[in-house]
């Protein structure tokens, strides 16, 4: 398995260990797996160690889906992780991008009824 | 006939609504991704199995395990994930690919306990969550399936605390691939009838869940064996050497072959757990499956009633 696809594996079943190794062992964390998905892209959206991991090792959030203009922000406000939302921001992941049906991470928020990160979104 | 090109049209239809993104399991008997259903902008769990078919088809075996999880999808269970889709394309003349689509939740109870600050997770927490695992494990149960394979890393957790089971009903229509394939499983939450390869039925499950109790209150696996039998002589440095009468006949793996251990008191191991929790957690973690406790009775337990 190319490492890329080792690493976006690693982070979709949330497993920290792993991500962790892999990304000290040099594996880009912007390099993108046979779906052309990135790490961030695909990860276990509740999983805040790995998305940490990922951003201190410089992963870019402000990234789309190909196929739907999704960011990691629309994904983790839209599952209602709001440690994540607030860690994608941190880490300047876009809060006004919109995806392709016009949407923002705000408005996903809302639509699935989770009001603290709808909060926390507006208060930014 | 029409049935076949029926499937084979959903086939069709199920790629184009559902994009693969990540791999997230898999090995020989077929592959896990994580996908984006494009309708609704959800991610979903695909998980395909290859099976052999012959001129009648699919396997009986196949047909009757779909159906069986279909029929378990119509009681929209709050601690089972969901079934949305499943779809059978022929591949071959010998060989069909079953894919069936499940909801996908973006976090497990091993990530969720991670996450948990120290000192580790609220009591009223772990009650929370206990209830809802044993209410999912009670409705299969009662449904005759047994989950086989329950781990942290199959309870899954939504944002609302919501616990969810995952690959259950899967493990007969994996098994007889999976014996051909070199996977690693973790041994951690066998249950010792499974580890003795005796005979094993639902208090396998109990077993697990009652190793996933503790492991909420020390937020790290209660038995870690590299092997069947170093499972069990961990096992055993904490419930004890069970009697000649309790070990079972026919196994291969002799009680003479483990030293004599008297039981450790649980607190020893599983700090901050208040007395309630330490009877049904004695009574999870018991050597005969028999007298194990019932999902039924876990769940009416004292422990499950006590007010935080």
């Amino acid at each position: 398995m190319r490492p890329e696809e080792e690493l976006t594996s690693a982070a979709a079943t949330g497993n920290t260990e792993r991500v962790k190794h892999l990304l000290q062992s040099g594996v880009n964390g912007n390099g993108v797996n046979g779906f052309q998905r990135t790490p961030l892209q695909v990860m276990m959206m509740g999983s805040t160690p790995v998305a940490r991991l990922l951003l201190e090792h410089g992963a870019v959030p402000n990234v789309r889906d190909c196929s739907t203009g999704t960011t990691p922000l629309h994904d983790a406000a839209r599952t209602g992780y709001l440690e994540t939302v607030r860690l994608l921001v941190e880490f300047h992941a876009d809060s006004q991008a919109t995806d392709n049906n016009n949407c923002r991470p705000v408005d996903l928020a809302q639509l699935n009824g989770h009001q603290e990160v709808v909060d926390f979104l507006l208060s930014i | 006939m029409g049935c076949q090109s029926a499937y084979a049209y959903q086939a069709m239809a199920q790629e184009v609504q559902y994009e693969p993104v990540a791999q997230i399991g898999g090995g020989a008997y077929g592959t896990v991704y994580k996908a984006r259903d494009r309708e609704s902008g959800q991610f979903v769990a695909l998980k395909s199995v290859r099976v052999q078919t012959d001129q009648d088809g699919l396997p009986l075996s196949t047909v009757r395990e779909v159906a069986l999880l279909k029929r378990l999808e119509q009681f929209d269970h709050p601690n089972i994930v969901k079934l949305m889709d499943v779809c059978a394309s022929p591949r071959t003349d010998q060989e069909t690919k079953v894919t069936l689509v499940f909801e996908h939740v973006d976090q497990d109870l091993k990530t969720y306990l991670e996450k948990a600050p120290a000192p580790g997770l609220p009591a009223h927490t772990i009650r929370d969550l206990m209830k809802q695992l044993v209410n999912g494990l009670e409705f299969l149960h009662s449904h005759r399936v047994v989950h086989r394979d329950l781990k942290p890393e199959n309870i899954l957790v939504t944002s609302r605390g919501q616990v969810k089971l995952a690959d259950f009903g899967l493990a007969r229509m994996y098994s007889c691939h999976m014996a051909l394939t070199p996977v690693v499983v973790t041994l951690w939450y066998r249950s010792p009838e499974v580890l003795l390869q005796s005979t094993y039925a639902t208090p396998v499950d109990i077993w697990s869940t009652g190793c996933i109790f503790a492991e909420m209150f020390r937020r790290k696996p209660l038995f870690c064996g590299e092997s069947e039998a170093d499972q069990l002589g961990k096992i055993f440095e904490v419930i004890g050497l069970p009697s000649e009468e309790d070990w079972p006949a026919d196994v291969t793996l002799k009680r003479h072959n483990f030293s004599p251990q008297k039981p450790l008191p649980f607190p020893d191991h599983v700090p901050e757990i208040c007395s309630k929790g330490e009877d049904l957690l004695k009574k999870m973690l018991s050597f005969d499956p028999l007298r194990r406790i019932s999902a039924l009775n876990a769940l009416h337990h004292d422990y499950m009633k006590e007010e935080d």
